[in-house]
């Protein structure tokens, strides 16, 4: 697609050459329409039309009523669907969001096969609010040594060279290059939250105890990562509303666990605790 | 009692037109709704304009809704520093970049960029406070007209350094060929490094002559310390350690030498514990900071300071002659009785830059014992120690060409100095180290790009035996060189660094182990580093008699100009700094402008009015400028603030392009000191000149004689400590069922009153913590400041008890006005009316106001009217007793700042942060590294105001909950109670019976603003208690 126009005011001009093109077999419509009765003034004789000998008898079968609604609900249903998906990603719904990536990095390889902790290398999930890429020195940990080179006849993997070309780094003679000129790789953001909502990975994962999974979807079984929530509010609220805050084993909560005895329950949901209040997560 | 009346400006007192009709609405400009329905075809919108609009409106919404959000691109760190984790900040110890003298701070960092200064605690000497300058200088960091490398004059193009070293290396060894010396001027600076460089320069260039040059001298302190004691410094002032202060016009709380750290200590002895506090006397002409603070306030002129001096060495018990005494009424009197009283815990400062003003006051403090307690001349203090004696000794000599180079570093004379620019002209080569093109490095020859302070290693020393370090926070943003290196490598050295640590790292540790020693990365890890004795007691080695004739000899001026700084600006040293233009001046409440402050009775006399604007003549040149009126000014004096009229590279159009007029050139060299203080003036009005509107913050809302500020004297205090508070209160009725807060935490807020002097540094501090944009002039002017804290600032009459006018001021209120009753200028007139004898002098009881300070800001309120009218619930109450506000949820009718009783929520009239109208900082790349990112940036269209720095509150929540374990009380405040010097606001968890907010509530002063409403705020004032009665603090 040309970079000129962006996806969706490529779709804009479909739409208005769909229109113009539904205006333009309008007007051939009445056009013919007038000929025809031109024709019937003056009639004379003719072969019958591809559509009144195949079509007009298939279609003239129909119940008129049942034929419109089954036609008007089907576009309904499709277009109905265009103009939601249209709708969610104006407002940046992008659950099912799977661009690719400047190295196609497989997390089924690494968290599925290998089962590499997920905080081996998000590292500062448990400490910050992101859960961060994590820098390529922490890629170099292994792929100093794994190359990968027995899938590609001793040459080092072309996703992994990737790695050595940004770092600098010798794959054959596994050094570093003096003074080389590191290049970062821009990584295609895939969880875009506004920026007027606020999320803290380090509260969900250590407070919270929440698994990435719970989130993420099933990240080791993905080959390319993609969004697996929707990350709207009503997401957020649904699961807080839900979920009990582990009150028993914080003492941040120990107030919160006596009041939550003394009144006969079992747990304490998020929610109850103030978290559906606006400015937990929006200021 | 609280009988007397407050207002907040001269035309609010008078109840002009203009402000009547202003103030009945919420916002200054209402829509142009009349002007649309007008019967008038210009303006009303016929057929095919409703066409056109309808047609553009539907294509512009069918493009717009085109455009899909972008792709975002995540880039991690290659190789990821060890201590760095992306989303938490560190904090690093460092120093104060708009103190040249150095001031200990710590540096916020997110990911590599400084974002915030914040106070050193541990730094208690110097108080642990900051102010608005400081911390608007961050800005200077992220400046977009900073110089971005070596560059040759004529080319301004960036140059490699090792051909642009050559150049200068050829250029000097020439000059030192020649025969002509090489001066290097600079700022005074009290850095170990740069004086050991220019140490190691002058090895190679021994015809080097160092010249220090600050704008504001302090000379007068210095020579007179020089005679009086043959230690020529300016020392090191305890305020902390004085019951008892007498200032005569030195602004020690805005403006006076070291303003922070007197700040704080001033504030320890503020708050009546026991029944006792400081009492603070302050002889001044204009309406200063400090002035507004004293509890005795005696308007006087500055160029009769001397013989006020005269007078109270005198009443101590000088012998003296009996001429020449100026005694203000009873006043000097009644201070020399305190000070007796205080011996050994007084002190008396003066701000004249008059070496025999400041001698007299050497032999009164003296007589007073005051050295050794709260003047301390061991440890004194090293900044500002500039002598203008040598530095116009060395204009004299460039200009008679006996001078082959100058390296200007840190310093900007051409600015500041009017015979700068003529005498360095006369010099051929002329190196600068600035950072910005200003006006000296603009006429060098040569610039030796320097380095930001935050890319810097630094020792400074302030104070003798004082030591601050700082570290780099950010790696150089453009091509410049430490000038420390650069002078090095002039002076031959290499200066090639390794590849870890740049040759300034390694050049600053030699230095530390050469004159400090120690532990050099636990210093830098701390930022200070303590080394003081013991202080000594001086003794006087002259008499001042001869000096008492030779004051007493000198006539006072009939009229004088007085230049003098503004808190916000101070020097003017930073020129492109928004935040502290933006910060409106704590008394006149101006934004963005320098003017000629004049009294009330000679603009009455003259009659003129604010935005007049006039010609000022004095001996050194003339100047066309606004006047505004200000109570409090003494009669025949006016006033100019210094630090204005920058001009700034041609990159710059926003309002700090021709920001005010540069008043510099009129300070009167001619005594052989720069004196600022001028007579032989006169004064006319430019009739030609159009009445100019300030961008002016204090008359934007109206008190309507509502019960806002609550305060006593000190001995009525003592009867009863809720003297001032016996105002009828409504049995409050509610609206609103009650909410049980008792339960986790409950944020509140407590400000004393009598320790903000009003200063104005949080407001910059919740500027910067909170992306609040800046609006510039033109929008303040609309009502539409952002600023979510303001101060507002009370003016009171102090109506004469006894007819002697200039006494009025140490005695209660008004007691002939009832409560409730509105001081009118008539009541007032009336009260006067018998003192006054004739019609000239019936203004004069302006220059006796009281100012009451009161920050302001939203106050959380349990019943919070906004919340009850917002139509989408944008604005609502949290369980921990926060007022939110979301903005993703406003729509913005305005309605919830409509029904605001305080008026402190803001309205986003604009895109600021992609306007380039508002091309502060918000609006380009460089500058929006300083955005905070944990705080959303705001669009058009939605409310907003103060959070209680809710991202503060959340982050420390959550580190508790992470590391499994309770709150501590206090563990965090918000961003204007952390930078505050007298600690003024507290902030914490009234649930906590720990917290210091628990206990406050709980003290007598304490009352709600308007808690007649019942609305319930979560802000709590502590009431003012002003120590007026000359019997209790003995």
């Amino acid at each position: 697609m040309s970079s000129f126009y962006s996806e969706s005011t490529f779709l804009a001009l479909i739409i208005l050459s769909v229109v113009l093109a539904a205006i333009a077999a309008l007007l051939f419509g009445i056009r013919k329409h007038l000929k025809s009765l031109n024709e019937e003034k003056n009639p004379t004789a003719k072969e019958p039309t591809f559509y009144e000998s195949k079509i007009y008898p298939v279609i003239s079968k129909w119940n008129p009523t049942i034929a419109t609604l089954v036609i008007a609900g089907f576009l309904l249903v499709v277009l109905g669907a265009f103009g939601y998906k249209f709708g969610m990603d104006e407002v940046g719904v992008q659950q099912g969001y799977a661009p690719n990536q400047p190295i196609n990095f497989s997390h089924k390889i690494h968290a599925g096969q290998y089962e590499i902790d997920c905080k081996y290398c998000h590292s500062t999930v448990e400490k910050s609010k992101s859960a961060s890429i994590p820098s390529l020195n922490t890629c170099m940990n292994c792929h100093k040594y794994v190359k990968a080179d027995e899938k590609y006849n001793g040459k080092t993997s072309p996703e992994i060279q990737k790695i050595y070309d940004a770092i600098g780094y010798d794959g054959d003679n596994m050094e570093y290059i003096e003074g080389y000129e590191q290049k970062p790789i821009k990584w295609i953001r895939i969880h875009n939250l506004p920026d007027l909502a606020y999320f803290n990975h380090s509260q969900h994962v250590v407070v919270g105890n929440l698994e990435c999974q719970t989130c993420h979807g099933p990240i080791q079984e993905m080959e390319k990562v993609e969004q697996f929530a929707t990350l709207q509010m009503g997401w957020c609220i649904d699961c807080h509303r839900e979920r009990g805050i582990d009150s028993e084993n914080n003492e941040y909560y120990e107030e919160v666990h006596k009041n939550m005895i003394a009144e006969g329950k079992d747990y304490v949901t998020v929610a109850e605790n103030g978290g559906l209040e606006c400015s937990k997560c929006h200021y | 009692m609280s009988s007397n009346k407050y207002w907040k400006g001269v035309e609010e007192l008078e109840q002009t037109q203009e402000f009547v009709t202003s103030n009945a609405n919420e916002f200054s400009e209402g829509l142009p709704l009349d002007k649309v329905f007008a019967n008038d075809d210009s303006t009303r919108a016929n057929r095919r304009d409703f066409l056109k609009y309808f047609g553009f409106g539907l294509g512009a919404v069918t493009l717009a809704a085109c455009n899909k959000a972008p792709v975002k691109k995540a880039i991690p760190y290659t190789e990821k520093p060890d201590n760095v984790t992306p989303g938490v900040p560190l904090y690093y110890a460092s120093s104060s970049v708009s103190n040249s003298e150095g001031f200990p701070v710590l540096v916020k960092v997110r990911e590599g960029r400084p974002i915030k200064f914040e106070p050193n605690k541990e730094a208690t000497y110097f108080g642990g406070g900051l102010d608005g300058l400081g911390h608007s200088a961050i800005l200077s960091l992220y400046d977009t007209n900073r110089l971005k490398g070596a560059m040759v004059a004529g080319k301004r193009k960036v140059q490699e350094w090792a051909d642009f070293d050559k150049e200068v290396v050829a250029a000097l060894d020439k000059t030192a060929a020649s025969g002509k010396a090489i001066a290097v001027v600079t700022n005074g600076s009290t850095s170990l490094v740069t004086n050991q460089a220019i140490a190691d320069f002058k090895a190679k260039y021994s015809n080097t002559n160092v010249v220090a040059y600050e704008p504001i001298s302090y000379s007068g302190i210095i020579r007179a310390n020089e005679t009086a004691f043959g230690s020529a410094v300016i020392p090191a002032y305890n305020f902390q350690n004085a019951d008892v202060i007498v200032s005569f016009g030195a602004d020690f709380l805005g403006t006076w030498i070291s303003p922070i750290k007197f700040h704080s200590d001033y504030g320890k002895n503020r708050v009546p514990k026991d029944g006792k506090m400081s009492k603070h006397f302050q002889f001044e002409s204009l309406m200063s900071l400090t002035g507004s603070n004293a509890d005795v306030r005696v308007p006087i002129k500055m160029s009769n300071v001397g013989k006020h001096l005269i007078a109270l060495y005198r009443e101590l018990g000088g012998a003296t002659p009996q001429n020449g005494m100026e005694t203000a009424g009873n006043s000097i009197k009644q201070a020399a009785e305190e000070l007796k009283a205080a011996q050994g815990r007084a002190l008396v400062i003066c701000g004249s830059n008059d070496e025999q003003h400041q001698l007299l006051v050497n032999a009164i403090n003296t007589m007073l014992g005051s050295y050794g307690s709260t003047i301390d001349t061991t440890n004194y203090y090293k900044g500002q120690s500039a002598d203008e004696k040598n530095f116009n000794a060395f204009l004299k000599e460039a200009a008679n060409g006996s001078y082959g180079a100058v390296i200007t570093i840190g310093a900007n004379p051409v600015y500041s100095h009017s015979q700068a620019e003529a005498a360095y002209t006369k010099i051929p080569v002329r190196i600068s180290t600035a950072i910005t093109l200003d006006e000296s490095s603009e006429n060098s020859t040569h610039i030796a790009t320097g380095l930001h302070p935050l890319e810097s290693w630094d020792i400074q020393e302030p104070y003798k035996g004082r030591f601050i370090l700082s570290q780099p926070t950010i790696s150089p943003v453009f091509e410049g060189r430490h000038v420390a290196s650069s002078l090095v490598a002039w002076s031959g050295a290499s200066v090639k660094g390794t590849k870890e640590y740049s040759h300034a790292y390694a050049y600053a540790k030699s230095v530390f182990n050469n004159s400090i020693g120690g532990d050099f990365n636990k210093a830098i890890e701390s930022g200070i580093l303590e080394n003081t004795t013991t202080a000594n007691v001086p003794s006087l080695n002259v008499t001042v008699n001869s000096t008492i004739d030779a004051i007493a000899a000198k006539k006072s001026s009939d009229k004088e100009l007085i230049l003098y700084q503004k808190v916000g600006v101070r020097d003017g040293a930073y020129g492109n700094t928004p935040w502290a233009h933006e910060m409106p001046d704590p008394i006149t409440k101006v934004t963005w402008d320098n003017y000629l402050c004049i009294s009330m009775p000679d603009a009455k006399a003259a009659g003129w009015e604010t935005g007049d604007t006039i010609k000022v003549t004095t001996p050194s040149g003339s100047m066309e400028m606004p006047i505004l009126i200000q109570p409090g000014q003494t009669k025949e004096t006016y006033g100019i603030a210094l630090g204005y009229g920058r001009i700034l590279p041609e990159e710059v159009q926003n309002d700090l392009k021709d920001l005010g007029h540069n008043a510099y050139p009129l300070v009167d060299m001619k005594g052989g000191f720069a004196n600022y203080t001028i007579g032989a003036i006169t004064l006319e009005k430019v009739e030609t000149a159009r009445v100019y509107e300030f961008g002016i913050t204090q008359t934007h809302y109206s008190i309507e004689g509502r019960d806002i500020i609550r305060e006593a004297s000190l001995e009525e205090y003592r009867i009863d400590p809720k003297a001032g508070q016996n105002v009828h209160k409504p049995k409050p009725i509610s609206l609103w069922e009650d909410y049980d807060y008792s339960k986790g935490h409950h944020w509140a807020m407590a400000i004393d009153m009598n320790s903000c002097t009003g200063c104005s540094a949080c407001i910059v501090s919740c500027s910067i913590e909170n992306n609040v944009p800046i609006v510039g002039r033109d929008e303040v002017r609309r009502r539409r400041e952002m600023h979510w804290l303001r101060i507002d600032r009370y003016y009171s009459f102090e109506a004469p008890v006894k007819k002697d006018l200039s006494l009025s001021i140490v005695h209660g209120g008004d007691q002939t006005v009832e409560a409730g009753e509105q001081m009118t200028k008539e009541k007032v007139m009336e009260a006067y009316s018998d003192s006054s004898e004739d019609k000239d002098t019936a203004y004069d009881y302006y220059q006796n106001v009281r100012v009451a300070h009161q920050p302001m800001m939203c106050q959380h309120c349990d019943n919070a009217p906004c919340e009850t009218v917002c139509p989408v619930l944008a604005t609502t109450h949290s369980s921990e007793g926060l007022n939110q506000m979301t903005y993703n949820r406003c729509i913005g009718t305005k309605y919830c700042g409509n029904n605001c009783p305080y008026k402190v929520r803001r309205f986003n009239w604009f895109r600021y942060n992609e306007n380039e109208k508002f091309d502060y900082h918000f609006s380009n790349d460089l500058g929006k590294m300083v955005i905070n990112p944990d705080v959303t940036v705001r669009s058009r269209g939605v409310m907003e105001k103060c959070s209680f720095c809710v991202q503060r509150i959340q982050t420390a929540k959550l580190t508790a909950k992470r590391d499994n374990r309770k709150m501590k009380a206090d563990e965090f405040t918000t961003a204007c109670a952390q930078t505050c010097p007298s600690n003024a606001i507290v902030f914490g968890d009234l649930n906590d019976a720990n917290s210091e907010i628990s206990k406050l509530y709980k003290d007598d002063r304490s009352y709600h603003v308007l808690e007649e409403l019942g609305v319930k705020p979560s802000v709590q004032y502590l009431s003012k208690i002003r120590n007026t009665d000359n019997k209790t603090n003995a």
